[in-house]
């Protein structure tokens, strides 16, 4: 009989302990959105190498929250102590109403210390030295107007805080999700820890799926504005950059950034200390480990602990979907404006730019680009725009870091 | 604290309308200039030092040309491939085994990296004569090189 009933009360503690008793209706919506996006990486390869660390670690949270848990202090009697075979008399005490408890630490979960480096901003930077030792900067330097596109595309940013502050964000929170405009993971994420910690799992999200649905919605909006003769512009060949120009651009772009405008320095900086890893051509390892090794890891830590942020009780919310509908209109803005002064420049130049390549200035390295690509060969199957369009793809990524610097200081 | 510091800690449900605006006003137009005018201080610092290495690159090749025609006056037998006798007088001298898909590529890209502009003519493609394959080379390199 003994046995039965410490049977019938094992399996009553586990029941008790499992999810099935602790979890509530949010955590099984999430667990639906998770499997849905997990499908979008596998089968649609929607940015996988993103989307199912981040769908992941969603799972996870809404199966298990603890996994997030912050440590904490436990207070215990002594009696409890002796129970759970703790050393009362080794642990620091606190005294309530006459009884004395002693402080016994709890651990955190596993993802919470893994989200220390999003939290305190560290991966995001990383991920910036991997992109750095990976972008060519040549079509930039041959073509510098290029960053006048890359800096347009930003428009939307700051037109989406208009709206999100009226939509009753505060400036911070608006702040934050603007940034999703700029199309690009890490910064997005960076300003937001400093920013709007609390909309961190929402507005990753929303700013990682409008970067893999890149070429669904930017195509329309460039075809709008454009006409059939503006699309079929062939432009003339990039003069070739020579090794030392590459080698001094990154110093240069640095040095000017961090004076300027010293918030931008981290996410700068280290784009700028890969690629010197790159055109350097002396610390090839280096620039190896950085671009391969260093930066896979970051990306299973930052994508896991970030799709972690979504518990069903953060992002089952009204301003979840305001963020998304924002996103979405910072997005379009960004691409709209890009092709916009593409157009201005199409005028100006006497018809030698063509204004595809402007959508191109938001940043989302190399999707945005090859868009431009597309949608040019399909007016035109024998134009090449992709080299042409790199040039304000990267300034796109200089344009949305500096436009993160901005925000981080004015808001 | 001053009023300004105060705006960024109340939430904006507390804002009024105008308050609204004047903040957002104050982002947008503080935004649309400092990224342009880093950015366009970019370009300017970009054309800027283009020019002078394309200045200084400039001076450096016609240095090198000049050092180029004096010496080939005296022409190097070692180092020019032996013309065959029957060979049409444009066509390239190539090495048997080296497909013509591979002399245009190589024709191609000499072609792209000087522009079309210059009249430039490709002469030989030979193999090299290295003892060890590519791969070989690039295992001995990753062996030998100081950590």
């Amino acid at each position: 009989m003994q046995i039965i009933n410490g049977f019938v009360e094992a399996i009553q503690g586990l029941f008790l302990s499992s999810g099935l008793c602790s979890l509530n209706w949010q955590n099984y919506v999430m667990i639906g959105v998770s499997i849905v996006l997990l499908y979008l990486a596998i089968k649609k390869q929607y940015e996988p190498l993103l989307l199912l660390p981040i769908a992941f670690g969603m799972l996870l949270v809404n199966l298990y929250p603890a996994i997030m848990a912050a440590p904490s202090v436990e207070l215990l009697t002594e009696q409890q102590c002796a129970a759970q075979n703790i050393d009362f008399a080794s642990h620091a005490k606190t005294v309530i109403d006459g009884v004395t408890y002693a402080e016994n630490p709890t651990y955190g979960g596993l993802l919470y210390y893994l989200y220390q480096g999003v939290k305190l901003g560290i991966y995001p930077p990383l991920i910036f030295l991997g992109i750095g030792c990976m972008t060519d900067f040549g079509p930039l330097i041959a073509n510098p107007k290029s960053l006048i596109l890359g800096a347009a595309a930003q428009i939307g940013i700051f037109i989406t805080f208009f709206g999100a502050i009226f939509l009753g964000f505060t400036p911070a929170e608006s702040g934050a999700i603007g940034i999703i405009g700029g199309a690009d993971g890490p910064t997005a994420i960076y300003v937001t820890t400093k920013l709007a910690p609390h909309l961190l799992g929402s507005i990753a999200i929303a700013a990682y799926s409008y970067m893999a649905l890149v070429p669904i919605i930017q195509p329309p909006i460039m075809k709008a504005l454009t006409t059939k003769k503006e699309r079929s512009v062939v432009m003339e060949q990039l003069r070739p950059v020579s090794k030392l120009e590459k080698i001094m651009f990154p110093v240069i772009v640095v040095i000017l950034i961090a004076i300027f405008l010293p918030d931008a320095a981290p996410l700068v900086g280290m784009l700028m200390l890969g690629n010197l890893f790159k055109e350097s051509g002396v610390v090839d390892r280096i620039a190896k480990a950085a671009q391969n090794e260093l930066m896979n890891i970051i990306t299973i830590f930052l994508g896991t602990t970030v799709g972690a942020t979504a518990s069903g009780q953060n992002f089952l919310t009204l301003s979840t979907i305001k963020i998304i509908i924002l996103g979405l209109f910072a997005f379009c803005m960004g691409t709209a404006f890009g092709v916009i002064f593409g157009k201005i420049m199409y005028k100006l130049s006497g018809g030698k730019v063509n204004p595809l390549i402007g959508s191109a200035g938001v940043s989302a390295v190399p999707m945005a680009a090859r868009v431009s690509q597309r949608v040019g060969q399909q007016e035109n199957p024998g134009n090449f725009l992709l080299m042409h369009a790199m040039g304000p793809n990267v300034a796109g990524v200089i344009g949305s870091a500096v436009a993160a610097g901005v925000l981080l200081n004015v808001v | 604290m001053n009023i300004s510091n105060l705006a960024s800690f109340v939430t904006s449900a507390d804002l009024s309308l105008s308050e609204k605006g004047i903040e957002s006003a104050k982002v947008i137009l503080t935004g649309f200039v400092v990224v342009f005018a880093v950015l366009l201080l970019l370009i300017l610092i970009i054309k800027l030092y283009g020019l002078i290495i394309e200045k200084a690159q400039g001076a450096a090749e016609n240095r090198k040309k000049k050092k180029l025609k004096e010496s080939s006056e005296v022409p190097k037998t070692s180092s020019a491939p032996v013309q065959p006798a029957k060979v049409v007088a444009k066509a390239p001298s190539v090495d048997s085994g080296i497909s013509d898909e591979v002399v245009a590529v190589i024709s191609a890209a000499v072609s792209t990296m000087y522009g079309s502009s210059q009249g430039v003519r490709v002469k030989s493609i030979k193999k090299s004569d290295t003892e060890r394959s590519a791969w070989a080379n690039a295992g001995v390199l990753e062996n030998t090189r100081p950590f």
